[in-house]
This record gives C-alpha cells, structure tokens and sequence, in this order.
C-alpha cells in the first residue's frame, strides 16, 4: 500500500486527501488529509470516491485515428503527425483563425499554461478558450472591472468569520460541499446570518433566516432594489465609498429607478423581503457575497456579477475578513485554467494580448516573433463558427462540448462540420465520437502538477500510479506536438520547470515554485519568493487601484416562457454527479446514486400534469425533446423546472438556448421556456 | 514487582525485528503531518498524538478490496497474506471497536476476507500520557494483545496474551523501571470521566423508549450534506458495497465501503426505498448504534472513539446528536 | 397459536464466504414478457438442500450478484428454479442466458417458511407480482406433502393478464383438488381476452371464508401490498402471528455483513426474509 498526497479532481474547493495504491498499481481508496487547510481530516462524497473511475476499464489507452470512418488503434508518432499536419492544413487553408483550441479546468495548471502557449506560440493564433467560457466568464469580466481582480476576493476560512452570509446562485452544500457545510457550522454555531437568494428550496435555504424566491433572471432588479433601499434608509458605508470607490453617483441614478415595489413586481416576491434582505446585509458588521452560476449563466451575466460587487462596495464589504464578493468556482481547476490564460484575451496572470508591450515580453520568454494581437473565438463562437463553416480544425483537450455546450444538436451539426477535430480524453464521450483523432490522456492521479482552487491556492497534484496502458499526461502530449510542429521553446524535464516558467512570465504566480507549494500550497497573487500568498485580495487598496461602481439595468431573459412553452428551465448540477459525468457515472456508489436523468419539478407542477414521482416524463424546449424521470421535490418552485446536464441518455443541453452574453459570451443556461408531458 | 520500559528507539528496534514474523504497521507521520497507520518507514514514527484520524478497523476492513476473483468460469478466493500483521495504535475505545466487529464479522457466517487479515494479528494499543495536546490516553487493560503505556516519554510494555507475552520474551533485556509511575497513570485512567457513556445510554434509553419524535431527526438531517464521512471514518461501520470490474485477464470482485447515508443505500430495483428520505437515514446513522444494536447484541456499538465527531463538517456526529437530543427530551 | 422458532435454521456456512458454486442452466421457460424461469443443476454434484422461502445469491462476473428467490421445492427433485424479472444490469444478462449456460451461485441463505409449524393448519397463501415466485416453492412443497396440511387456498393478483406468471400452473392448482386457487389482475387492457376476475387482491382476501383459529397466512408480494392484505386479515380475525410475510430488501452479501438488507435490528437476509407478522410489526419501516 502506498499513499500519495493529491488534490481533489472534483470541485474547486481543492480538498486534498492521500490516494491508497496497492501493490498492483491500482488504487484502492482514499484518506483525507487531516492537516490540510480547507479538507482537516473530512472530505464530501465525491471525494471519498475520486478514486474509483481511475482504473475504470472504459479508459481510452492507445491513440486512434478514424480511417473509413471507423476508429484504428495507432501508434502515438502516427497520430501525433496527423494532428500537426491537420491542423496545419487548416490553417493554410483558412487562416491561422481557423483552428480552435479548446484547453481544460480538469487539467493542471501547467497543462493550461502548455495549452495555451502552444495556441499562440506555436499555431499563433489567440482561439484559445476553455469552459470558464461557460461558468464564470461573466465573473472575470464583470469583477475585473469592478475590483480589478476576477477571483474570489476572500479565502474558504472566511466563510467561518462571517456575520452575515449572502448566498445566490450557488448550491454550496452539494457543489462545492465543503465550502456549504463552513456555511453551516457558521450560521449553527455562531448564529450567523444567512439570506438565500435563489429559486430552489436548496439545502441552505431550510436553514436561511431569510430565503427569497425570486423568478429566474430578475437578479438585477433584485440587487438594484437591494441597493436602492440601502441608500434611501441611509445605510450604505459612506467612508468606505469615499475613500476606496469612484463613479458612486451613477450607481445612485441607475438604482433609484428600482424602489422595491417596482423590483418585488419584477422579480415576483414581495416588496417586504427586499427590505429586510437589504436591512440585513447592511446591518451586519462583516457581510459576505457567495454567489456561483446562478448569478453569472445569464445573457445579462456581466450585470449580475457588476450589481453584486456594488452591492459589497456600497456597504463596505470587501478587503477584510468575513467579508468580499464570492464566485465559488466550479471545477477543480477553473481558477487556474483562466490564471494561466486558457482565454482568448489574455495571457497568463490576465496579461492583455492586445497589449503590445505584453506581447513582446512573451515573445522573448518564448522565443517566438509576432504573437497574435486579435481576439476571434470564444468556445461558444467557435461552435457557432464550426456550424457555419468559417472554423475548420478544433483541437479539445479534456472537455465535451456535447454535453455542456447549450443546444446539444446546434453542436453536433458544428463538430460534423468540421474538417479536423482533435479530442485528447480519459474516457470515450459522445464528443469522442466525431473525433478524427482520439488522444489517450492520463487522469490526476497518474501525472504531476498542480489545481488552483477557489481560494486561489495553488496545490500540488501528485502521482501515484504509472500511466495506464499507453496512456500519457496532458502536458507531454502538448509538448511533442509543439515540438512535431517545429518549436523548440516547449521541452521540460519536470513539470516543476514548467511551474517555473509560468512564475517568470507571471506576476500573481511569480512567487510560486514546487518546493514552496510542497505541503500546503500558496494563495496568489504571490509576486516573489518571499511572499506568503494573499488571503484577502483589495485589503488596502483595489487591484484596480479604486473600486469602481458599475450600474446596470435590468433586461430580460432571452427566452421567457409563454403559452406554449409555459415553464422556466434551469439547468446544472447534483451532488453525486459531476458535469457531463463521464468520471461519477464510472465511479460504483456515485453512480448508483443517481443513475438516471431527472428533472426536478414541484409537487403541484406533478400532480396538475399527472405525474407520479419517480415515473417518466417528457421535457421539451423549442431545440427538443428528453425523456427523464420526474424527481418530484418541493426544492422546485412551481412553474421552475430544474434539469442535471450529466446524462447523456437525458442531456439537458439538448435543451438549452443558445443565447450569449454579449460581453462574457457566456450562455444562458439557467433560463429558457420549456413544456412537460407525461410520457405513455 | 518491576516493568518493563523501552524508549521510542528501543521500542522502533523491536518493532523492526518483528518484521521477521509479523506484517509491522505503526502510527507514521505522512507528507503533511497527517497521521495513519501504516508500514514501518513510510514516515517517522507518530505513536504519540492520540487516536489516529483514519478508520482504524480499515487495516482488516480496507476500503476497497477484492473479494473475489473471476476467470474462465472459475472463482477464487483471496489467500490469507503470508504473514500475520502487528498493529499498533488502537486505543482502547479502538480496541473495543475491533472486539465487537470481530464478533460480528464471526456471526453465522464468517466473513473470510476479513478473518484472512485478522486471524493471528497482534493488537497492540497505545495509552498513558501521549493524548493530543497531552490528553492521558484510557488504559486499555486486556483488551489487546499487548499495551504500551506512555509516561510522557518512553513506554511501559504489558502483554496481556500469550503471543504478547512471547513478543515480550523476545525484546529480552531492557531497563526495568518501579511501577510507580504506572500506577498513577491507571489510578488517573480510572478516573478519566464517563461523561461520554452517561450521555450515549440516556440517548439509548430514548431511543429504545421511542421518546425522540421525526422532528428531532428531521433538524439534525437539515444539517446533513450525505457526505458518508461519518460512516466511513467509524470502526464500528461495516457496511459495503460490491461491484465487479474487468482487469486484463478476468473479472474482480470488490467491495468498498458504503453509507447508511446515502439515499441508494436500499433503494430496491422497484424503486420501493425503506430509507428514502432524510430523517430516516440520519436516524438510522444514531438508532443503529444505540437502540437496534442494542436489542440484536445487548449493548450499545458506538465506543467514544470520537472520529465521527471529529469528521463531520457540519458538526452533527454522535456525541453533539446525543447531547442535543438528551437536553431536548431527556 | 403457531409455534414460536419459526424459520431460525441457518444453512452451513459455506467457505469461503463470497465464492460461488458453479451451475448449469438445464431449461428456461418464458412466463411472461419480463419473466423467464430457469431451472439450475449444480456441477459439483452437491445438494441444494434448499427450504421453501430461501434465497440465493445468483452470480454473473462482471455483471454482479442478485438475490433471487427459489421458486421450487426439493421435494421435486434435486434442482433449483428461479423465476428471474428483467429490471436492470444483472437481470438482462440472465434473460440472455442459453441452456447449457453456466452461472455462479451462492447459498441457499435466509429463513424459510417453517412448513414445520404449519403443520395440520388451513394455508392462505397470498401473492403478489413476482411475490409468487418464492410462493411456489411453498405451493409445491404443499402439494407433495399434501396430507399434512388443512385445506390450503391460493390467491394470487398481478397487474394485468400479460404480468401473470406460471399461468399454466395457476390453472392446473384451480382444477386440481389440492388447492382453492383464485387469480385476479388490476386491469385489463383494451384487447385482451381475460376471462378470469379483476381487481385488487384484497377483494378476494374480503370474499374468503375461512376457519380463523386454524388458518395461517402468507404474503409475498411487492411493498404496497402488505398493508392492505393484512388489514383485511386482520378485520377477518386473523391474528399477527398467524401472519407470514417474505420481505425484499436491497441485498448485496445475503449473509448478515454489508447491511443494505436490515430492518431496525434485523437483517432480512439472516433474520429472514421470512418473518411472522408480529415479530415485525412494531419495527419502523419493516412494511
Ligand atoms: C430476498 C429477495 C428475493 C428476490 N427474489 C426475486 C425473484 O425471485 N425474482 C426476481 O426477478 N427478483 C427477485 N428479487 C429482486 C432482484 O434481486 C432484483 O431485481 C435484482 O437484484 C436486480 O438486479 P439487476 O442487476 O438486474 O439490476 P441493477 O441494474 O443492479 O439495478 C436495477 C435497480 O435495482 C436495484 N438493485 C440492485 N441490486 C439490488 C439488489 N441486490 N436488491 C434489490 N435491488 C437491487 C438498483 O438500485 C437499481 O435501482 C429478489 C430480491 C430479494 C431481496
Ligand atoms: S468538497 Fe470539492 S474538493 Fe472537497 S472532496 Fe468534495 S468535491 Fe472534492
Ligand atoms: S464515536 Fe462515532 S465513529 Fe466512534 S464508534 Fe461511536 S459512532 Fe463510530
Ligand atoms: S459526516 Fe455529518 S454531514 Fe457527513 S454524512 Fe455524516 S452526519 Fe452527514
Ligand atoms: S444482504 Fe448483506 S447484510 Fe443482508
């Protein structure tokens, strides 16, 4: 038996726990961490399974390349020559713009780093992108221009100093679990405040001093009238907004158009919760925002994220303990695919490539000339793009569009469309199947590197086992075919070298280095090699300098139901299941937990529909029709409907509008209109 | 009388002569400093510190196993290891632990897997004054094989079986130190409260009197995430589930630990789930322990080990349920 | 008054615990569209030295293991038949199964219908759905010890004509003069002949006559079922414990270790699935 320290392949929580291997190199089990900062000693469910699918006999081991249509097993030199030459084909053919590549939250962060230099260094175009696309695109943009940082501004211990807990659009308790039970044990223990701002009846909300049932969508006006009330009882942090803030007298115009009786009508609640929620929140000493995709999956998701960090600066509450704007980031590694600049815009560390001065200084560290100064493609453009033909060649590393792009057959027809699609895995996805090359990946536990997690702690991933089959980390497999594709500037001995170059290039990680981060890990921005990390982002002064107000109106949702599509759907996640549940649905007892689609719809909803709980039903959208099984819950509000997007015999994103943010490119996954029948 | 003292040196070369004979596996202090039961060597040596975090009956109940192997339309059996194991580290509430799941793993049907791992392995259990943060540690007594009692420093060596007598012989000539100290150590180990237990048999009694009602359990299964935590860190908790997996040449069969609380638990093909829901499932998690295993073995299977109340992130283990439902309807 | 120490005998502990006996598949017949009975010999020659109401653990690699009731008596002949539903993973694989397939099996585990104590007593024998699948065990055991037994009547209630099982048998019991034997479905749907009764079982447990103080009854049927017919038991003067019920529960070991079967302090698969009606009763979530 052997054990090795790692980090959770899960959430964004970043538990780190020690996998149990055996002497057949197959892994046997898992021991938290007892001294680990956020985990001590405990772990969710997903956790405690993280390593079952690992040894899963469905991993792909050997590359394949489809010839006639059907997919050969060939050897890694054949397939590696095919994608440099395919892509380069399409690259000739269509321009440099015409190639996407798609990196992924799944993996490290040096893989991300990898990803995205190959992208601009080697294929010298800026289409790189990755799923932060889809969850939390609206937060980099909407709190770099509020606070001048994209992260969460505090630390998981926070949760625990709060006064005043203010959760919206996150289901803590079942996504990021052991960041909800911090919520918990606070609100339990010390008689902390919660107000629960969202539309389910989620865990939290049975515990909430205040929960809010607001309609899908209407988070803008609800913030405003927050605000609005806030202001007009005198009870916002005038020192805090004088001193550390600009542009306070436009938020005051913009939210004097949202009293709380024009915003209760609006949102469907009454005019009485907002006052009280706002009452609370201002009274309270040390408030915090905790918001996730409920607040960000919106075409006016910029807004949302906007009128959230307003609402903290209006009443002082960000730059010290217990307090801040909280996006709680989805994946494992999403805070660190985007830090390392798996965006079209920026590169690592959020350089802007249209800067040229940056630019020129990756072009030294990399010893390339001409990085590429345009931002063409996003992920759900390039999909657009694919379908309508401008985009040819997509290389896909670790993620599957299939299931977690919206409007699944709009997808579809784009990756049939394409001439080239690379898709580099652990497992076989229905994204997969349109591959023209299919790369064998290694999961977390057979590779080295390193997750950031919400926090912004960097931690190590540590191997424990030996690559499967013919399996091979990410990170190799990007450095050969730079390497296939004539660039000399991606060879590395370790993955600690190539930590060490992502700290030269970039500032908020420049402190960071394998021995420092051996143990506990390190929070950035950690600028040198002295620095202890940074718990609190904006302590004494924004990133940006001053925090600066961003007012927004409210605009509809895209897609509101009607007569013939009466229902809103939501879409998202369980607690069992992660995602497009290629790794939960491999994994014994998280499988058997929830082995079929579901929808989860309110009781009365059921019953005026004939619907008996647990039997089969029909949801459609105007894009299609799935057949899932009728989860009947009071946790769904009447006329809500609540859809997990981890099934592929039941995809939600069959479902989904295909409407973005126009800024964030972000997609509506938490509104569209949907109709139910009972299926026989 | 006189007894015997080894320092940790004296006792890590004993240790390691046992590897002779014995499968050694000793508290060790891992990568960051969290504490398991392991193999000599695979870290310092980490004795002292009190009950170590892991479940501690997982060194005979691991959490995933093979039980069987499949090939060519034939099965085999896993072999016991070649070697019989040593383990120290059980406190005495552990070894309490191990002395009832012993039992219950021996109950009308022996329980093969997990007597190949057991059968001849030597218990030794850890107490004295080596606690976290200085706790004196309960003297286990007869409990285990053997016991080393810490006064602070080094340890007092008391076999209490044949084989701990044996392994004794076998460390041969060691300081003899007067018992004194001894004595004041299990003088003070008397009196170590019983606070604890008092707490346990009042919830008992209300839950065999039927006196703790839905809503009781209803408010502590708010408060529960289903993260299995609980159950997966009790040495008491036997549950598991089975699932077979291709490998290269056959087919195994493992079992891997499973939990009461989760809502598959014992949901039946038809869908019919006699705990499908919440209240049920957290009851069950204290009832089991306190009332059902009561009736079927005559006493309470919960021995104060502490883990799930450390373990739970919500703060609702044994202990803090009990002490919530005795001031609410004791 | 039935006897106490129904069903307590334990089969030998096999050893090792979770290895399975080979057997053969030797017939398969379909009983309907979901239900196929298969008919098992043992390789190694060994009896099955099963009791009406057991349970074995049947066994496919890679698919898993699946209790599953024994649906005939040793009073037949050295044999085994299992009366298999098609739900989900482990149950297709059977219904795939050829004769001349083998499959691994383990047991026979559980409590039996203690025939002992029955003994000179009137029989109700009530079953539901796949209920009657362990029920003919008992009918057959029945049959051949006709002799020991008080007039013994059969009820039997499935969804609709096409869920009725061992259709051939249930008419052969009706015509026979061992048994009284009733059937009755839930529904019948538009095209189908069914000349025999509808409605729910209880209806037919409402129209019984039947000798109270000698009479013991037996339910086997799904969840819902248990409450409804004992009601009607009970409003007929039937007493708790002259009620026998078979109780499912999700199984994984059948031997009393992974706890998915219990109910309060019992295991269904050691302590049952057999139990007598009262020594249940007062357990939360036993019906
Ligand atoms: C004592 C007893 C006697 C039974 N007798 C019969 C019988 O005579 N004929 C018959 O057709 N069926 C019988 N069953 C039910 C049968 O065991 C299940 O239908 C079978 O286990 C389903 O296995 P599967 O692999 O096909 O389904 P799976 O694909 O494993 O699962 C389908 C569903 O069944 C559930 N399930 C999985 N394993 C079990 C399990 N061991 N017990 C209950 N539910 C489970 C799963 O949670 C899932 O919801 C009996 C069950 C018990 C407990
Ligand atoms: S909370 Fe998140 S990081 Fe921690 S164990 Fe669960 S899934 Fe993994
Ligand atoms: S204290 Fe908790 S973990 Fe320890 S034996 Fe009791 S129930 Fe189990
Ligand atoms: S450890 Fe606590 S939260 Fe986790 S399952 Fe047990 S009781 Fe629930
Ligand atoms: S089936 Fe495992 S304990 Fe009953």
């Amino acid at each position: 038996m052997k054990r090795t320290l790692t980090t959770c392949p899960y959430c964004g929580t970043g538990c780190m726990f020690y996998l149990l291997v055996d002497d057949k190199d197959t892994l046997v089990g898992i021991e938290p961490s007892s001294e680990h900062v956020t985990a001590k000693g405990q772990l969710c469910v997903k956790g405690w399974n993280a390593h079952h699918f690992v040894n899963h006999p469905d991993r792909l081991t050997t590359p394949l390349i489809r010839k006639n249509g059907i997919l050969e097993e060939v050897g890694w030199d054949e397939a590696l020559d095919l994608v440099v030459s395919k892509l380069k084909q399409a690259q000739s053919a269509g321009g440099k713009d015409s190639a996407m590549f798609v990196s992924s939250a799944k993996t490290t962060n040096e893989e991300n780093y990898l990803m995205m230099k190959l992208a601009r260094a080697v294929f010298k175009t800026n289409n790189i992108d990755h799923c932060a696309r889809l969850c939390h695109s609206s937060t980099v943009i909407g709190l770099m221009e509020t606070l001048g940082s994209g992260a969460m501004t505090n630390s998981i211990d926070c949760m625990e100093k709060a006064d005043c807990i203010f959760v919206t659009g996150p289901n803590t308790t079942e996504q990021h679990p052991l960041i909800g039970t911090r919520i918990i044990e606070n609100v339990t223990k010390n008689g902390a405040k919660l107000i629960v701002a969202d539309n389910r009846k989620i865990r939290l909300a049975r515990l909430a001093d205040i929960h809010v049932r607001w309609k899908n969508g209407t988070d803008v006006p609800f913030l405003n009238s927050i605000m609005n009330v806030i202001i007009a009882e005198g009870l916002e942090d005038n020192e805090f907004i004088s001193k550390r803030t600009e542009n306070y007298e436009e938020l005051k115009i913009v939210v004097a158009d949202y009293p709380p009786e024009k915003a209760a009508e609006i949102c469907g609640i009454t005019a009485q919760e907002i006052v009280d929620v706002a009452r609370m929140f201002a009274a309270a000493k040390r408030a915090m925002i905790v918001y996730s995709m409920g607040i960000t999956q919106h075409t006016h998701g910029v807004d949302n994220v906007k009128c959230c960090a307003n609402l903290a600066m209006l009443t002082g509450n960000v730059g010290s303990p217990g307090t801040g704007v909280n996006p709680l980031r989805g994946q494992n590694n999403v805070q660190g695919a985007c830090d390392m600049g798996a965006l079209p815009n920026v590169f690592s560390g959020y350089q802007k490539v249209t800067d040229p001065d940056v630019r020129k200084k990756f072009e030294k560290a990399w010893r390339v000339r001409n990085l590429p100064g345009e931002i063409v493609h996003t992920v759900t453009t390039a999909i657009n793009a694919a379908a309508e033909g401008s985009l040819k060649a997509m290389y896909i590393m670790g993620e599957n569009p299939m299931m977690s792009d919206p409007d699944q057959n709009h997808v579809r027809e784009a990756l049939e469309k394409l001439d080239f699609l690379v898709v580099q895995d652990i497992f076989p996805t229905i994204t997969s199947d349109y591959a023209d090359v299919i790369l064998p990946a290694t999961t977390y536990a057979e590779k080295d590197g390193t997750f950031t997690s919400t926090e912004r702690r960097v931690q190590r991933v540590s191997k424990a086992i030996e690559p499967i089959n013919q399996s091979r980390p990410d990170w190799q497999i990007l450095c050969d075919i730079a390497a296939l594709a004539g660039y000399e500037g991606m060879k590395y001995d370790s993955v600690s070298d190539i930590m060490d170059e992502i700290a030269s290039v970039t500032p908020i990680y420049g402190g960071i280095s394998y021995e420092r981060i051996d143990m506990i890990g390190l929070q950035w921005p950690c600028p040198d090699r002295n620095h202890p990390g940074t718990k609190i982002l904006h302590v004494d002064k924004f990133s940006r300098g001053l925090g600066k107000f961003s007012p927004a109106r409210y605009r509809p949702s895209v897609e509101m139901p009607d007569e013939e599509y009466p229902f809103v759907l939501s879409t998202g996640r369980s607690y069992f299941h992660f995602h497009s549940g290629t790794m939960t649905r491999r994994s014994q007892l998280l499988d058997r937990e929830q082995r079929f689609p579901y929808v989860e719809i309110s009781p009365q909803d059921a019953a005026e529909h004939a619907i008996a709980p647990g039997s089969w039903m029909y949801v459609a959208t105007r894009r299609g029709e799935v057949k899932v099984k009728a989860n009947v819950t009071d946790v769904a509000k009447k006329g809500v409907l609540f859809m997990p997007f981890h099934y592929k015999e039941g995809p939600a994103n069959l479902l989904t509008i295909n409407a973005l943010d126009p800024v964030a490119n972000i997609p509506e996954y938490k509104v569209c209109a949907a109709k139910i029948r009972k299926a026989q | 009388m006189k007894v015997l003292v080894l320092t940790e040196q004296k006792l890590m070369e004993f240790l390691a002569s046992a590897r002779t004979a014995y499968d050694v596996r000793v508290p060790v202090s891992l990568h960051d400093g969290t504490r398991v039961i392991g193999r000599l060597g695979e870290g310092p040596l980490a004795i002292k510190g009190g009950a170590i975090n892991q479940k501690i009956t997982s060194i005979f109940f691991p959490h995933m196993e093979t039980v069987l192997k499949c090939s060519n339309g034939g099965f085999e059996s896993p072999e016991p290891a070649p070697k019989p194991m040593l383990v120290v580290g059980f406190t005495k509430q552990d070894a309490d632990c191990l002395e009832f799941i012993d039992r219950f793993y021996n109950d009308k049907f022996r329980d093969d897997v997990y007597f190949n791992k057991r059968d001849n392995a030597v218990i030794v259990c850890v107490s004295g004054r080596c606690g976290a943060n200085g706790k004196l540690l309960k003297v286990s007594g007869d409990n285990c094989d053997m016991e080393l009692i810490c006064d602070g420093q080094d340890y007092i060596v008391r076999a209490y079986t044949d084989v701990g007598k044996s392994l004794i012989e076998d460390i041969g000539s060691t300081e003899i130190v007067p018992e004194e100290t001894l004595e004041q150590i299990e003088k003070e180990s008397d009196q170590l409260c019983v606070e604890g237990l008092d707490l346990l048999n009042a919830a008992s009694k209300l839950l065999l009197e039927d006196k703790v009602p839905d809503e009781f359990w209803q408010s502590i299964s708010d408060r529960c995430i289903a993260c299995t935590s609980c159950n997966l860190a009790c040495p008491t908790c036997t549950c598991f589930d089975v699932f077979d997996r291709t490998n290269g040449c056959g087919i195994d069969r493992w079992r891997i630990w499973d939990s009461c609380q989760l809502d598959g638990f014992m949901r039946e093909a038809s869908g019919h789930n006699p705990m499908g829901q919440e209240l049920i499932r957290t009851r069950r998690r204290i009832h089991h322990k306190l009332a059902a295993d009561v009736t079927r073995w005559g006493h309470i299977t919960c021995y104060q080990c502490g883990r799930c109340d450390n373990v739970c992130p919500t703060g609702i283990g044994i202990m803090s349920v009990c002490k919530e439902m005795v001031e609410k309807y004791g | 008054m039935v006897s106490k120490g129904l069903s307590t005998s334990l089969p030998q502990p096999q050893k090792p615990l979770y290895e399975p006996f080979s057997c053969e598949v030797t017939a398969i017949k379909e009983l309907t569209h979901t239900e196929k009975l298969f008919r098992l010999n043992r390789l190694d020659g060994l009896p099955f030295s099963h009791k009406p109401g057991q349970f074995v653990q049947v066994s496919i690699p890679g698919s898993g293991e699946a209790p599953i009731s024994v649906s005939s008596s040793t009073t037949r002949g050295d044999y085994l038949e299992l009366a298999v539903r098609k739900v989900g993973s482990l149950t297709a694989v059977m219904h795939q199964l050829n004769v001349g397939s083998k499959i691994g099996l383990r047991g026979p585990f559980g409590s039996s219908f203690d025939t002992k104590s029955m003994k000179n007593h009137d029989l109700l024998l009530i079953s539901g759905g796949c209920g009657l699948a362990p029920m003919r065990s008992l009918i057959q055991f029945v049959e051949d010890r006709r002799d020991d037994f008080g007039r013994s009547t059969i009820f039997y209630g499935a969804k609709s004509p096409e869920d009725v099982m061992y259709k051939t048998e249930l008419e052969d019991w009706a015509n026979g003069d061992a048994f009284t034997c009733r059937v009755t479905v839930d529904n019948v749907s538009g095209g189908t002949c069914w000349d025999g009764q509808t409605g729910l079982i209880t209806n037919l447990v409402e129209a019984a006559d039947i000798d109270v103080g000698k009479t013991i009854a037996v339910i086997v049927g799904p969840p819902v079922m248990y409450k409804h017919v004992i009601v009607k038991l009970k409003d007929k003067g039937v007493s708790d414990d002259q009620i026998i019920v078979s109780l499912e529960r999700y199984m994984k070991c059948g031997s009393g270790k992974c706890g998915h079967c219990t109910i309060e302090h019992l295991y269904c698969c050691i302590d049952g699935p057999v139990f007598r009606y009262d020594k249940i009763k007062e357990l939360k979530g036993a019906l």
